[in-house]
């Protein structure tokens, strides 16, 4: 039997190329096309809005070039609010991001009632997290706050919470270190609960204690889990808006005025939408790049 | 390919396509640069050439209805749980019966973020044919083209004459004028007459100036029972009381000089002696709330609650507290304590009918038509019959001056209505560049009331600083643009 036809293969290859099967791209189309018209469009639109004194009148306006960024990183207000924003950031990873992290590999050794629990931990999350923040602001009132009244008790406080420019910041944390992981927590578990029981009985077998066990084993097996999680993390500390706004609105004093909330401020109350938008174009610029280099990281230990 | 050349590449790309769609969009960008005069420089227009895109010619008088039909967008229906919900309704009914070639497609707008709401449809091209926009915000949007020139339509609108020539300070400039006004309101102090009869204290005598005001503030407090003096405006909307003590005290936040130009007067002695007599309620006094920085709502709710024994109040307040369960004849009202220069200015504000400057001139005449029907002394007279006859305690001021009160306030609290009426005699728009200002202004006073230790003249020296550098600068060199 002879080598085949070279000039025959070029026609089966493209012929093959050409097979495309419709039924997935049904399927993904509308969800494509949702990314498109809500995602991809508005994005390359910011892009372009941030280049001109933008009308809103008569769009797009005045074509500035860079002018507009060269203003919101020469001010003085952006950077405080970039600072807040990245000490809101290290809050949060700090006080809350581990959490469920925690929560997952002690529930995973419970044998009685682990459903129950899963359940109680999810249970907090079907609270609107507006309604919650609102519960949590009622609690920080220094005059007739929950917070301050039970504090008494065990000989703390009164504090003034949301009324204190150093305690603001981790009054706005505070109410996400009890709540609103239950999401995460199912994930990890999930993740922790489909790694081969056989490992861990030989790891016990061989003398491996449980911090052992969790560290060189649980840890490293459910890293891509938490991989995923850190950067939906971060993008969502990084942009986060509502809690903050409901707390404080960004005071007292601009202490808790984050980045993106400047955004709409400068859009919206300002009509500075140009300039919105290349603060906007700033932000995603800085995810982008902390979202590399953590996969980079990531990678480099795999 | 390694991963720093795939991110540049990745970056590159979207720089690229970012450059190629702004290059695209250009010519017609220069088109519409060129076509609208500083619409997209609000300052520039602001100052010196209001908005040249309103520039649709309208000669007819308003009342003539427009023989074919005409259907306008208006965002003004009644929400669900609003009282007069079935009176406003029936008052469109009455408009339809008046003008049935004008159709009037009513939108309803939610309750939060309404200013946002707006800008997304002017943005999108959605403006309505007429809205409701408060004082605060003309200046910004005249500037920027958003409300029509209505100059024509209100010269030859024959019932001008019977509106007050004040209602139409914050809507003209150099002498155009950009709204139809709707209704007024003046700010005021509210008390709550009991707890100042239990506290042995003579209202007048207590609201004479900023000492007997601290003096008086200070016996009403009592941490014990859970009352306190004066309900003091400490978050995010801080300056539009604390302007009112600097006009007290005789000056202002801002400077605007006849070129248009603007400055800060933040380290002016009126504006530091106002602060300070902030600093000097919340500290020296001890009459202020704990959380200085709680919401207006929070404010209204602590006086009609009976915890808070005075606060600043609009004259149009009074039927939403006494709605909350007050007692109208437990409710004062005073002009403001004269502060050191001894006169006590009060802040006028309200709303305009603003018109879109993109619909047609039928459209607009339309819309003018409606605006000027529900500002007209038939419609305005209808509302007070409303008020009266379901126990609503009616605004005292409004922006007509051929509407006879005394026979819809029989029966209100007589001082009441007099007062409201005093405290309209000396009045005042709000400050120069509020909307870009504001943060600027707020945090010194944020930092004066959370910090006992903190130095007013200090912290607006550096509020001054920044807002010159930040706001000022850029406003006066977009002006000579």
């Amino acid at each position: 039997m002879g080598d085949p036809d070279p000039i025959a293969g070029v026609e089966i290859i493209s012929i093959r190329k050409l097979n495309i099967r419709w039924m997935p791209v049904l399927f993904l189309f509308p969800s494509v096309l949702c990314y498109v018209l809500f995602k991809y469009y508005p994005l390359l639109n910011m892009i372009y809005v941030s280049f001109f004194r933008y009308s809103i009148v008569n769009p797009p306006g005045v074509f500035v070039g860079f002018s507009n960024y060269t203003e919101f990183l020469s001010s003085a207000t952006f950077w405080q609010a970039v600072s807040n924003t990245f000490v809101f950031f290290a809050l949060y990873l700090g006080l809350t991001f581990w959490i469920p992290i925690v929560q997952a590999l002690l529930l995973s050794d419970i044998r009685r009632a682990n459903a129950f629990f899963r359940f109680m931990y999810q249970l907090p999350t079907i609270v609107p997290a507006v309604a919650g923040i609102l519960v949590w602001k009622w609690m920080y009132n220094p005059d007739f706050g929950l917070l301050n009244y039970w504090l008494h008790f065990v000989g703390l406080g009164p504090y003034l919470w949301l009324n204190d420019l150093n305690m603001t910041k981790l009054a706005i944390v505070l109410p996400a270190v009890f709540a609103g992981n239950g999401i995460s927590l199912l994930l990890y578990y999930s993740a922790i609960k489909s790694v081969p029981t056989e490992i861990l009985e030989a790891a016990k077998v061989d003398g491996a204690g449980p911090w052992r066990r969790i560290w060189t084993m649980l840890l490293p097996n459910i890293r891509f889990i938490i991989v995923i999680q850190f950067v939906a993390f971060m993008s969502g500390v990084l942009l986060a808006y509502d809690n903050i706004y409901v707390m404080t609105q960004g005071g007292p004093a601009g202490s808790t005025t984050v980045v993106s909330m400047l955004v709409v401020n400068t859009a919206f109350q300002q009509s500075r939408f140009g300039i919105s938008g290349a603060m906007s174009m700033f932000m995603f610029i800085i995810i982008a790049l902390l979202t590399v280099l953590q996969n980079k990281i990531s990678a480099e230990k795999d | 390919m390694n991963r720093t050349t795939k991110l540049s590449a990745t970056f590159a790309l979207i720089m690229a396509a970012a450059v190629t769609v702004s290059a695209c969009g250009s010519s017609n960008n220069a088109e519409n640069a060129a076509s609208t005069t500083n619409a997209n420089e609000p300052v520039a227009t602001n100052a010196t050439e209001p908005a040249a895109t309103n520039d649709t010619t309208q000669t007819e008088p308003a009342q003539t209805a427009p023989e074919v039909d005409v259907e306008i967008t208006v965002w003004d229906k009644p929400h669900a749980d609003d009282l007069d919900k079935a009176f406003k309704e029936s008052q469109f009914a009455v408009f339809e019966a008046k003008y049935p070639h004008i159709k009037v497609k009513h939108v309803e707008q939610t309750k939060e973020k309404e200013r946002e709401q707006f800008m997304t449809a002017v943005a999108g091209g959605e403006q309505p044919d007429a809205y409701l926009n408060p004082y605060p915000d003309m200046e910004s949007y005249i500037a920027q083209g958003i409300p029509a020139d209505i100059t024509d339509l209100w010269n030859s609108f024959e019932d001008k004459a019977s509106y007050l020539p004040s209602s139409l300070n914050a809507a003209t400039v150099d002498g155009k004028i950009y709204g139809v006004p709707n209704s007024m309101y003046v700010t005021g102090l509210m008390y709550n007459k009991q707890m100042f009869a239990d506290a042995g204290i003579d209202p007048a005598a207590a609201l004479k100036d900023w000492d007997s005001f601290g003096a008086a503030a200070q016996k009403l407090t009592n941490p014990g029972k859970g009352t306190y003096g004066y309900a003091i405006l400490g978050m995010d909307w801080a300056d539009w009381f604390f302007e009112y003590y600097v006009w007290q005290a005789g000056g202002d936040l801002t400077e605007k000089a006849a070129d248009g130009t603007a400055k800060p007067a933040f380290t002016s002695d009126a504006v530091v002696k106002a602060l300070q007599y902030y600093k000097d309620l919340k500290f020296k006094y001890q009459a202020t709330q704990k959380n200085v920085v709680q919401s207006l709502d929070d404010n209204q709710k602590d006086f009609y609650t009976g915890h808070a024994a005075s606060m600043i109040a609009g004259s149009d307040w009074f039927g939403g507290l006494v709605s909350k369960g007050m007692d109208l004849n437990n409710i004062g009202f005073s002009a403001l304590p004269a502060g050191p220069s001894g006169i006590s200015p009060s802040q006028v504000g309200g709303n305009y009918w603003i018109l879109n400057p993109k619909a047609s001139p039928e459209k607009q005449k339309a819309a003018f038509t409606y605006a000027t029907y529900f500002t007209s002394k038939e419609y305005l007279e209808a509302t007070l019959q409303f008020a009266k006859e379901n126990g609503i305690f009616p605004n005292l001021l409004y922006v007509r001056s051929d509407l006879d009160l005394s026979k819809y306030i029989e029966g209100m609290p007589a001082d009441l209505v007099a007062n409201v009426q005093a405290a309209a005699n000396n009045t005042h728009l709000e400050y120069f560049l509020k909307a870009r200002l504001s943060p600027y202004i707020v945090k010194p006073i944020q930092q004066v009331l959370l910090d006992e230790k903190t130095d007013p003249l200090t912290v607006l020296k550096a509020a001054q600083d920044l807002a010159q550098k930040e706001v000022f600068d850029k406003y006066n060199a977009e002006l000579k643009k």
